[in-house]
């Protein structure tokens, strides 16, 4: 019995590791790609591992990308706070009141992960054509967010439910007018997951793809995500300095991932169970 | 407690009025706008100038086996995203969900793909799949067979491309049914120890009922995110070669903005959203099924 399951756990690790090579591969090749020149890479026996020499200068010469990096700040920060600040309020309100019209609400946010963007974009973009919104990156803001906020508002109305009302009964209670009890008494309550929801807004603006392709023509305005697909097939840029660039536009998003993964998993499966 | 009663009945539309109005706004408005241009033969340069033409373009699409083909390939992706990304998630989590030494950098590692932007996930797998110097075919020839054009060949771009999806994809699954291996009770392991169950039984009679209802939530959403999916596959491929990608988005793109024809593009992205919605009515129906039997 215990030889059994410890060569259960042998194979268990190997499975593993197996599996966590396989997957940890693309990201591992991504840093190495980065670290050589295009006559290394190209060479047909190009090296397996980083140059451990160039690892310092990684993000040196990373040209119009910084540019672009600066305007997907501007555009994930735009639709954070725009989709925050609806978010909140609209999670409050399904979380608490029972009204006409809440199913359909409900309903709503669920159906805009369904929505193709590709079927919206070129009504959007004649409207945003009439509103001078074209190659603006307020433009942006204003697009992404409509797919950001839904998310954001299930990752806050679950962490909502799990406040009981009467810590709000007894601040009422307390003195603490109705205006105030939202933001002073709830928000604190449920920061991690307003975090959270900061998190998964902030990188639906840095990350986005289509609105950004479509929309911007300036190069100097293009965000990373549009700067980094033009070179895809295009074959001047040394491929270490394309994998340096798409490195830096990572980074970022890993790091706050693994912070808040946990409570973005719990919203996005509650807002599909509670419909 | 003095309350106004009006006042109170009508916060709640106070609070989710910002909200409602933003989606009508930018989501709801843009798809009727969408739908409207299907019966219509607007062109790109003049978005607003088309004229109603009835239902020709649908007529035109049910009678083009390039639609069918696009809907074949679509259907085909999908269904291996979902299958690839459960098989793998539900793997994935059962092997994190006992302790091990380097468990937490095993986790960090598997979940990292899903952070990854799509833009970043396209470069290191076009990268990857170079049909000259990409270190798979550098793998397939060291291992003594030819190397393949992974993009390129008709025969390999959708692997390749579902490949690519469920790298990315996965761990999504994988820290759903985690979560939901987590609430387990541990009593219950016991007991089925207690009577004797292997491995194998207990994950099929104590855990899986556990996984279901959380399994079925991942497949939904797997589901409706593979169908409108866009960004990986027009970068890895544009819906080449020879259509082998073209799945229903990619041709709603490619009607609009290379061939200029939105009419057409706008009635091809109605079929596919009818897609997305039979899936997630499906969807809602078993779910109530399920919750009525339990509650016999």
């Amino acid at each position: 019995m215990v030889t059994r399951s410890r060569r259960f756990g042998v194979l268990r690790a190997l499975v593993v590791l197996v599996l966590v090579a396989v997957v940890g591969f693309p990201l591992y090749w991504m840093v190495t790609t980065a670290t050589r020149r295009n006559q290394e890479i190209f060479a047909g026996d190009a090296p397996l591992v980083p140059d451990p020499a160039r690892l310092g200068e990684l993000f040196s010469g990373l040209g119009p990308m910084l540019d672009w990096l600066a305007n997907s700040a501007f555009v994930a920060f735009g639709t954070t706070l725009l989709s925050l600040l609806m978010a909140v309020l609209a999670a409050y309100a399904l979380s608490r009141y029972r009204f006409r019209g809440r199913g359909v609400f409900g309903f709503a946010l669920f159906a805009t992960q369904m929505l193709p963007e590709a079927l919206i974009v070129v009504p959007l973009y004649a409207i945003f054509l009439v509103l001078g919104l074209l190659n603006d990156l307020g433009g942006l803001v204003l697009a992404n967010t409509a797919f950001a906020m839904p998310v954001a508002v299930w990752i806050l109305k679950s962490a909502i439910d799990r406040i009981p009302v009467e810590i709000e009964e007894s601040a009422r209670v307390d003195g603490c007018p109705r205006y105030a009890v939202l933001p002073q008494v709830v928000l604190p309550l449920v920061m991690p997951s307003v975090a959270a929801a900061a998190v998964i807004s902030f990188f639906d603006g840095w990350n986005e793809f289509l609105f950004a392709n479509t929309f911007m023509v300036d190069k100097e305005k293009w965000p990373a995500s549009k700067g980094l697909a033009s070179y895809v097939g295009e074959f001047v840029t040394p491929l270490g300095t394309v994998m340096s660039a798409a490195l830096v536009f990572t980074l970022p998003a890993i790091v706050f991932f693994l912070l808040v993964q946990r409570r973005i998993v719990s919203g996005l499966t509650s807002g599909s169970v509670k419909g | 407690m003095i309350e106004n009663p009006g006042a109170a009945r009508r916060l709640p539309y106070l609070f989710v009025g910002g909200a409602a109005v933003y989606l009508v706004l930018l989501t709801a408005a843009p798809l009727l706008n969408g739908l409207w241009l299907s019966v219509t033969d607007a062109q790109l340069l003049n978005p607003t100038g088309g004229s109603f033409i009835g239902f020709q373009h649908y007529a035109r699409l049910f009678g083009d086996p390039g639609f069918y083909h696009s809907l074949y390939v679509t259907l085909v992706y999908t269904a291996a995203v979902v299958a690839g990304s459960l098989l793998l998630g539900t793997v994935a989590a059962v092997l994190l969900n006992r302790s091990f030494p380097g468990r937490t950098a095993a986790r960090t590692v598997l979940t990292m793909p899903w952070a990854v932007p799509t833009v970043a996930v396209s470069l290191i797998f076009v990268w990857i799949y170079n049909n000259d110097s990409g270190v798979l075919n550098r793998l397939v020839r060291a291992l003594g067979f030819d190397a393949q054009g992974w993009l390129t060949d008709t025969s390999w771009a959708l692997v390749a491309v579902t490949a690519a999806s469920v790298w990315k994809v996965f761990p999504f699954v994988m820290l759903v049914v985690l979560a939901a291996l987590q609430s387990v009770p541990d009593e219950l392991y016991e007991s089925s120890r207690v009577d004797g169950a292997d491995a194998l039984n207990t994950f099929r009679q104590i855990v899986f009922p556990y996984l279901l209802p959380m399994l079925r939530v991942a497949a939904l959403l797997m589901t409706i995110w593979s169908l409108r999916r866009f960004d990986i596959v027009w970068l890895l491929t544009q819906g080449g070669p020879v259509e082998a990608t073209n799945t229903v988005v990619i041709s709603v793109y490619r009607e609009s903005f290379i061939n200029s024809d939105l009419g057409l593009s706008a009635a091809i992205g109605a079929v596919g959203l009818v897609l997305s919605t039979v899936v997630t009515v499906a969807h809602f129906a078993l779910e109530r099924r399920s919750k009525e039997s339990e509650a016999w």
